[in-house]
């Protein structure tokens, strides 16, 4: 990396910390103010929470005499998503006592808690470590919680990556107690041990770091979309290597071309053994080459650009005892889950329960928090969380079944959607996300009841199309890799992408700039009757928009913001 | 009652045979009657020119001496008392005010002529600094007062069920120990200040005249004319309060609050009142419009405008006590409601027992005076200059299926705005006062609106540049909703003003957490402070908070000084009676 250029502020927060302490603990202590250390609130995402305002709030607080409303969002780290019933009790205790009485299941196969007060973090953490769950890492710059494909209906495989995800993410922890010292009150070990680092450094990673791990045909996990993806290879029923991609990430910034999501490239083979070696060493390739100045390159998918591709493979290569071999076909299907049940040949039952927007507490016609609260006092089966921000209540024995069946009808979690809704996401936004620009998760269920109408005229009420909103160019909800992509510039006001792969394997492009609520119906409605009209058999709609030239392709993520349409329209 | 013939001394400014006259109605008049007469008199006074040049008092030949005694909690019993000592002097007596907080019964029973002021707190209790002497004055081991002429003046308010108790009870029991009733008790309602200043006249004369009588032969000069409590003339008081204009008006409470508290600063200027912090305003309040409508209505008046103006202004429409229920079924021919029937009823509730029966003057006779409320000043002159700053918490509920709204607090925080007036006046509170010595430490436990006088407190040390360490306990129910005055807060704990604070939220988790646990949780520390000397402030809800406060410390001085209940409670009334231990409640 270039010595030039100066590290970038979060570098010298990261070595002045302490191994992640900084003055957190301290912080904690002062009760005049809700907020944290400015710096610290840099480290507390390491160790799983984002200080953020209520922004539906800021207008009053000056006039009020009151600070910001600030509160915390608190983030698990679930590898796999699976948690057990009981688990699944404690959180929603946690998220009722402890948060705003809601559970926010996110793309990344685990839980947010939102709105908890700084004289909460503990009380809360505390909850979390004594069903053994923790959020050690579920941000800030470190291998986040590593995703794997959710299909309980496939048992061994199923069983296989999740234990792998496991595995993955033990291998990339942190190693400091931080965390245990600050939350569980765990004295610092005695002398002193100097701690270290061995895989992320004494200053970390340059920046987050994502791992998924996918079943084909189900990309469920947007593998494309991750800084590093293994793609199983299965041969007789059980998984015997992984192919590996690098290079994925969503974040952009609007106006900033040099910025620009990226698809994954798929690098060679690995034996199932041999995964962890290779988690490692691109791990320690983007440690020791990621950009440690500039904060909006540093992600793997600048790194690989920068370094070229082939440098980049041999860097990971010279790490490895068995250099990567030449990758395998595969292909992939789709990227949604798919809502209902499934039966797998021991005769257990798993049911996919749409959750919109992730968003878990109870509305008149949809009681989510008590209905799945009452499926896990049941006490069968697991609580699976899928990239989806769906959940999937899994290994159900045939005896369960139908008491599952009747709480699920009881609590209206089992009624049927179009096919653009469960295909759906929007990120969180407003009013917590402290960079939004524009509405998401608060808008996007009235954005699809217009489309459904227009959909509906046009009979593809049922099509499985992918559509995702975020409420800015981040991409939390992985926008740039589905069929229509919607992405915040403003309040009430959206770029609108299209021609995304439905099986997440393309990248998506602008179509429509600063468009409003009727604009965006207006710019589909037209699309959505040409599609129905004119589609080629089983032709997915991000397919026809390209094909019928509404769109250009996009190939790499580097030509993501080029051959854009004249009439960008808006 | 026992009547004395020569009541008006030869002396008075009358001819003989309008002394004589004077006598016989004076003589022959019950205490109520002569009460009336004396407030009658000493407002026809104010009325009339008050630079009427009194006669000089002929100075008495020997002073009689006098002991007024009184036990207060807010502050108007201490404010009957120095009256009545005005008065006394006049009449040449040579009297001195004594607070029951620093009496006992038995220098009590040392005195010749004693005459005693007494409110009633809590349910039935005395006020707490009157604690002490009150205990040991019911005790067994309690003196005898054979030697002492007594009389009391009870203070309360008709609408608490212990009406007056406590001034009842110490009559009785002086009674009962040997002491000589020289006039009937007599019960204040809150709107005490006629009759009381009336009983205070007629009873110093009483006992000036016993005095005289038992051997002394002062020349008693009555001088109706400076008596009562025009000293205070150029000073705003309850009866004509200063119209203040509301400068600042602001909600301090979060849009998502579950309470309704205001920032609201008044302008004082020209009011000539100069305000300590500790202090409180006093608030003559108006009514609200909606519910004088709805009285007029249920009362059957079609209410022009001077009736109206009459029930917004003047008249109480909303507490409701026993005497009224009894008045109103004699006038209605209707059955009395059992007492239990009150219970979180008001006035309107009682009229709709029997709708449109009441004349215009059954109703306003009916109606207890409107009486103000009292707000703690929540700012220092010396940081506000010419300014008062009020917080005021809005009180509403829900009561036999009607929303109810506090007549004040609601008056200030909803009707009133920016630029409007508040019509106040000084409620001064001597004991709640910062400590004189500047370097001492200062511990103040105010949630809720009980922050108000600390806010003064702090604002004056800082001013004044005070070097004792400061602590804030505050408290209430959410930190992002109503952490009140949090900014200002900041900057005091920034500076160091504020060297320590504890906030405890009552809603923020699941178990309940108030101001009495963090005053637990900071028990070493809270120990070594008033071991170190330092004053402790409690303000704020009487009822719940004050108790459960009193408990906790007790807890705290038991576990802390390793002794046991008694010995805490000892403790504690030691440093209460070395003055450190200081509440203003309500
Ligand atoms: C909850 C979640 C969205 C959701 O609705 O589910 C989310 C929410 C936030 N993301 Fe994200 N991200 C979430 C998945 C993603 C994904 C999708 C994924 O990981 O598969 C992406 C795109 C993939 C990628 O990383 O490129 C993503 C790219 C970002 C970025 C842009 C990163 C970049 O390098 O471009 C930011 C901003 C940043 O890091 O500077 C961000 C930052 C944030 C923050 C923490 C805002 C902040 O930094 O202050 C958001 C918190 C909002 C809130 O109030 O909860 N989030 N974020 C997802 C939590 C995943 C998890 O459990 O760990
Ligand atoms: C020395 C002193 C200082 C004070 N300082 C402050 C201050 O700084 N800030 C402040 O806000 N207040 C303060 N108060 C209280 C204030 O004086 C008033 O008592 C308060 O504002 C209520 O007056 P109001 O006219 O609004 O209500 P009112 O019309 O007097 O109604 C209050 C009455 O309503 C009834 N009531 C209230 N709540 C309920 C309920 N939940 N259920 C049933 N009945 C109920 C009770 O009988 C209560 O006495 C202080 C009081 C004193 C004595
Ligand atoms: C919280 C509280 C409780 C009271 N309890 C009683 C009571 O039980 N009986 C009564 O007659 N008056 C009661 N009063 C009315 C007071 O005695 C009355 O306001 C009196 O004027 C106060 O006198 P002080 O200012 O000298 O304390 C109470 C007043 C308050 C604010
Ligand atoms: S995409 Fe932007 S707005 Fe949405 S959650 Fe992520 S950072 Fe916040």
């Amino acid at each position: 990396m270039d010595m030039e250029r100066p590290l970038s502020a979060n570098e010298r927060i990261k070595e002045k910390s302490r191994f992640l302490r900084g003055t957190i603990a301290d912080g904690l202590t002062r009760v005049d103010t809700g907020a944290l250390a400015d710096d610290d609130t840099q480290l507390t995402k390491f160790h799983g929470f984002y200080m953020q305002d209520d922004r539906d709030l800021r207008a009053e607080r000056g006039r009020q005499r009151m600070e910001k409303a600030f509160s915390y969002m608190v983030r698990m780290r679930v590898p796999a998503g699976i948690v057990s019933p009981q688990q699944w009790l404690g959180i929603e205790k946690l998220a009722l006592e402890r948060g705003n009485r809601t559970i926010r299941l996110t793309t990344r196969e685990t839980v947010q808690f939102h709105g908890v007060l700084k004289s909460n973090l503990t009380p809360l953490m505390r909850g979390l470590a004594a069903m053994s769950l923790d959020t050690i890492a579920a941000c800030g710059d470190v291998n986040r919680n590593v995703i794997a494909t959710t299909d309980p209906s496939r048992g061994g495989l199923h069983e296989a990556v999740a234990t792998l995800a496991r595995d993955i993410s033990g291998h990339l922890l942190p190693r400091t107690r931080a965390w245990h010292e600050i939350w569980l009150g765990q004295e610092r070990i005695a002398g002193g041990v100097i701690e270290e680092e061995p895989i992320l450094g004494r200053t970390y990673l340059p920046r987050k770091f994502k791992i998924g791990i996918a079943i084909p045909p189900r990309n469920d996990v947007d593998v494309f979309a991750q800084d590093l993806g293994f793609i199983a290879v299965v041969e007789r029923g059980r998984i015997v290597g992984y192919n590996v991609a690098a290079g994925g990430g969503m974040g952009m910034t609007h106006g900033e071309p040099e910025t620009y999501p990226r698809n994954a490239d798929v690098i060679g083979y690995c034996d199932a053994d041999d995964v962890i070696a290779v988690a490692e060493a691109v791990v320690t390739v983007q440690r020791d080459f990621g950009d440690r100045s500039n904060r909006k390159h540093a992600r793997l998918k600048y790194t690989i650009d920068t370094l070229g591709l082939d440098r980049f493979v041999t860097l990971v290569n010279d790490r490895l005892t068995h250099r990567l071999g030449p990758p395998r076909p595969f292909t992939f299907e789709s990227t949604g889950d798919r809502p209902g049940w499934a039966e797998d040949e021991d005769g257990r039952s798993h049911v996919t329960l749409f959750i919109e927007n992730g968003r878990i507490h109870d509305l008149p016609h949809r009681k989510m928090m008590t209905g799945l609260h009452r499926i896990a006092e049941l006490d069968v089966g697991r609580f699976i969380m899928t990239p989806n921000q769906n959940i999937i209540i899994a290994d159900i024995p045939p005896a369960s079944r139908p008491m599952v069946e009747a709480l699920l009808a009881e609590h209206g979690l089992d009624d049927a959607q179009s096919g653009l809704r469960r295909n759906a996401m929007a990120c969180v936004a407003l009013p917590t996300c402290g960079l939004a620009l524009a509405e998401s998760e608060r808008y996007l269920p009235a954005l699809i009841t217009r489309l459904e109408q227009e959909l509906d005229r046009f009979g593809l009420a049922q099509e499985d199309i992918t559509l995702r909103m975020t409420g800015c160019p981040n991409g939390c909800a992985r926008p740039y890799i589905s069929e229509i992509g919607i992405v915040g510039r403003g309040p009430g006001l959206y770029n609108l992408y299209l021609g995304g792969a439905h099986e997440g394997t393309r990248l998506n492009k602008l179509y429509r700039r600063d468009v409003d609520d009727d604009g965006i119906v207006a710019a589909l409605s037209p699309l959505f009757a040409a599609f129905a009209e004119a589609r080629k058999r089983n032709e997915r709609f991000g397919d026809f928009v390209i094909r019928t030239g509404h769109v250009a392709a996009t190939v790499t993520g580097l030509d993501f913001h080029e051959n854009l349409a004249s009439d960008l329209r808006s | 009652m026992m009547k004395t013939a020569v009541l008006l001394p030869s002396s008075a400014p009358f001819a003989a045979d309008q002394i004589d006259a004077l006598n016989g109605v004076i003589g022959a008049a019950s205490a109520e009657q002569r009460a009336w007469l004396s407030g009658f008199l000493a407002g026809l006074q104010a009325a009339n020119d008050s630079r009427a040049a009194a006669p000089p008092a002929a100075p008495p030949a020997k002073r009689v001496p006098l002991t007024i005694l009184f036990g207060t909690e807010s502050g108007n019993a201490e404010a009957l008392a120095n009256q009545a000592r005005k008065a006394a002097s006049k009449l040449g007596f040579a009297p001195k005010v004594q607070d029951m907080a620093d009496f006992t019964p038995a220098q009590a029973a040392g005195v010749e002529n004693l005459l005693i002021v007494a409110a009633t707190w809590g349910e039935g209790d005395p006020p707490q600094r009157a604690q002490d002497f009150y205990e040991s004055l019911m005790a067994n081991g309690a003196p005898r007062f054979e030697k002492t002429r007594y009389a009391v003046l009870a203070l309360g308010d008709r609408a608490y069920a212990q009406f007056c108790e406590i001034g009842r009870r110490i009559d009785e029991r002086l009674a009962a120990l040997g002491g000589a009733r020289i006039a009937d008790r007599i019960e204040c309602d809150v709107d005490y200040e006629t009759p009381a200043q009336g009983w205070i006249d007629q009873t110093l004369q009483r006992l000036g005249a016993e005095a005289g009588a038992a051997g002394d032969t002062s020349v008693i000069h009555v001088d109706f004319v400076r008596s009562g409590s025009e000293a205070e003339a150029d000073q705003p008081t309850r009866a004509r309060p200063f119209a203040a204009e509301i400068i600042e008006h602001v909600r301090l409470s979060g849009s998502r609050s579950t309470s309704d508290t205001y920032h609201v600063g008044v302008s004082l200027e020209g009011s000539g009142i100069t305000y300590e912090p500790g202090d409180a305003l006093g608030v003559v309040p108006r009514n609200d419009p909606a519910l004088v409508d709805a009285i007029l209505d249920t009362a059957g008046q079609g209410g022009d405008a001077a009736l109206r103006e009459t029930l917004t202004q003047r008249l109480d429409i909303t507490t409701l006590t026993a005497p009224q229920a009894e008045t109103f079924a004699r006038l209605t021919g209707t059955e009395v409601p059992p007492a239990d029937w009150l219970a979180g009823r008001q006035v309107i509730d009682l009229l709709e027992r029997a709708p449109g029966k009441l004349s215009t003057e059954q109703l306003t006779a009916l109606l207890r005076p409107l009486t103000p409320r009292y707000y703690s000043i929540a700012s220092s002159r010396k940081a506000v200059g010419e300014e008062a700053h009020l917080l005021v918490g809005a009180v509403r509920y829900r009561s036999h299926d009607r929303d109810r709204s506090g007549v004040a607090s609601v008056d200030i925080t909803e009707r009133s705005r920016a630029g409007g007036h508040l019509h106040v006046f000084l409620r001064p509170n001597p004991h709640f006062r910062l400590p004189a010595e500047p370097d001492r430490k200062v511990i103040m436990v105010g949630p809720g609106t009980g922050l108000a006088p600390f806010r003064g407190f702090l604002q004056e040390r800082e001013a004044t540049g005070a070097q004792g360490a400061n602590w804030l306990l505050f408290g209430h129910r959410n930190y992002t909703h109503d952490f009140l005055y949090q900014l200002e807060i900041q900057d005091w704990v920034k500076s160091g003003l504020l060297s320590r604070l504890d906030v405890a939220f009552s809603r923020d988790q699941p178990e309940k957490r108030y101001v009495q646990h963090a005053l637990w949780d900071a028990r070493r520390d809270l120990y070594a402070w008033l071991k170190d000397g330092a004053s402790l402030y409690v303000c704020g809800d009487a009822n719940a908070m004050a108790r459960d406060v009193h408990a906790a410390l007790l807890r705290v001085l038991a576990d802390q000084g390793n002794q046991d209940e008694d010995a805490a409670k000892a403790e504690l009334d030691a440093i209460r009676r070395d003055g450190r231990y200081l509440r203003d409640v309500y």
